[in-house]
């Protein structure tokens, strides 16, 4: 399968942030969300992004380009986890999501729990083009097998440029037996989250803790990261690095932390319904 | 034996330099994120010792080599101060600590400080100009390049300092066997002969196009050790 998804946000004469073009293809259905019906700022447009069929699927491709004019802002929410699985034809699933934020604008790209199953070889990348002072958040976590299981392979790839300089260019290799159990990669976790800050103030100095970290990027911008062995403990470290944060972050996630994040495996469960 | 051939046997000898734990570049000061492996318990013996090692070299030892095979071929072909300063950006943007960017350029300028002596060079001297303090692999690829060497073999010693200090650490953090530590190193042998050879494969190749391997743990080590190093006492810098 392959699709192509197309999100334009611009900002209107009123200040309010509009969707100007949208294209939306299986499985990759965007689902605006009137003002009237979210209690998020109502200049910020609001965009859920639906599994509308079962996918990634071995030898998938999607594709999602998404615009952000000057001044403009928008949530982008990936509703419920994505289960990545291989499919009938061979070769890995592919997935891209290319940012472009115009000046003064803000995105934010809140994504639920990608679980790779076993059997899986997925590719995702995501590349961010961001103008001096646009603003950025992403949040994304990937959890290495369903409860029990040997994962896929999973390799990530995110780059993210402002005003022509990288600030963040890293490529995760997960489901790779020798690097998962090794002290120096992901010592046995089966949970990885980031959560990406750019064009708010930075910290001056790191935030640590065991398994969890907040740093200042060399170029602008903080990235927080853990390391668990479930995602109720991943999303829990992670809000405690993004605490770390200067002043307010743009904001937390709306739901309470112990709230739909038990994602091994009753969210799984839900995603699969969704996608029968 | 051409011309040639002598620079390219001078080259070699330059890397063997370069390589050589008895190098004066500070290199003995970093045990590579060992050292908090150790403190935590997760690095007990000669197995986890061979795991966290070889994960290092697939992600930091395969950054190195890639960025020591860009500079080696950037420092025998000339490059303008700006390429030194796009390499140093991208460096950067693949080192998300501020941990391990400070290690990295702590190596680097006590690499070019011994280099400029050992090998004085126009080439080194615009680098520093344009980066006072380069990360370690920029150092190291560019003296490589400057003396002779071609890009694969700087991309070899890269990703071999990559594991041979963290291992010599291990031995002096965990009394190992310094025989069956040996052993692990020369084991991965093959390993990172690969690695030099497919960062060679990339050495001509716009900085923002190197490739990106991230390793998570490494990350969060670093930071956890400096955080100590400056409460406790440590044996490593980092």
């Amino acid at each position: 399968m392959k699709a192509v998804a197309r999100l334009v946000v611009e900002r209107d004469g009123t200040g309010r942030s509009v969707v100007r073009d949208l294209r939306s293809v299986s499985p990759l259905t965007l689902m605006p969300c009137p003002a009237a019906r979210h209690d998020e700022d109502p200049d910020t447009a609001l965009v859920h992004v639906v599994g509308s069929a079962a996918a990634p699927l071995g030898g998938d491709v999607l594709e999602l380009a998404v615009e952000v004019g000057p001044g403009a802002a928008l949530t982008l929410r990936v509703i419920g986890a994505t289960l990545v699985l291989p499919g009938q034809r061979p070769g890995p699933s592919h997935t891209s999501v290319t940012f472009d934020v115009a000046e003064g604008g803000r995105l934010e790209y809140l994504t639920e729990p990608t679980i790779v199953a076993a059997g899986a070889r997925h590719h995702a990348s995501l590349r961010a083009d961001l103008a001096p002072d646009a603003r950025l958040r992403l949040r994304e976590v990937v959890v290495l097998g369903r409860s029990g299981e040997q994962p896929g392979r999973f390799r990530g790839d995110t780059l993210v440029r402002r005003d022509g300089t990288t600030l963040l260019c890293q490529h995760l290799d997960l489901g790779d037996p020798d690097l998962d159990v090794s002290p120096a990669h992901l010592a046995g976790h089966h949970v990885i989250a980031t959560d990406l800050l750019v064009g708010e103030p930075d910290p001056a100095e790191p935030a640590v803790g065991e398994w969890w970290s907040l740093v200042p990027l060399a170029h602008g911008g903080s990235l927080a990261t853990a390391l668990a062995d479930d995602t109720v403990t991943a999303y829990r470290l992670l809000d405690t690095a993004t605490a770390a944060r200067p002043g307010l972050p743009l904001r937390r996630s709306r739901r309470p932390p112990d709230r739909a994040r038990e994602v091994q495996p009753s969210v799984v469960a839900v995603a699969a319904n969704v996608r029968a | 034996m051409s011309a040639d051939e002598l620079t390219c046997a001078a080259g070699t000898a330059a890397v063997l330099c370069l390589a050589d734990s008895r190098f004066p570049g500070g290199g003995h000061a970093h045990s590579g994120g060992l050292e908090e492996a150790v403190a935590r318990g997760l690095v007990t013996d000669v197995p986890t010792l061979a795991s966290f090692l070889r994960a290092r070299l697939r992600t930091v030892g395969a950054l190195a080599a890639a960025v020591a095979a860009v500079a080696a071929t950037a420092a025998r072909t000339g490059r303008e101060r700006d390429w030194w300063r796009e390499l140093d950006v991208e460096v950067d943007a693949r080192t998300p600590s501020p941990a391990q960017r400070e290690t990295s350029r702590a190596q680097g300028r006590g690499m070019a400080r011994a280099g400029r002596l050992a090998w004085p060079s126009p080439v080194l001297d615009d680098l520093l100009a344009a980066i006072p303090r380069p990360h370690h692999p920029v150092a190291l690829g560019a003296l490589a390049g400057i003396g002779g060497a071609p890009p694969r073999h700087a991309a070899l010693a890269a990703a071999y300092l990559s594991v041979s200090g963290p291992a010599s650490a291990c031995v002096r953090l965990l009394g190992l066997d310094p025989f069956r530590v040996n052993a692990v190193v020369a084991d991965l042998s093959a390993l990172i002969g690969r690695i030099s050879a497919t960062a060679a494969g990339t050495c001509d190749r716009p900085p923002a196009e190197l490739p990106a391997p991230s390793a998570p743990a490494l990350d969060l080590f670093a930071e956890t050790h400096d955080r100590t190093h400056r409460l406790e006492v440590r044996l490593f810098a980092g």
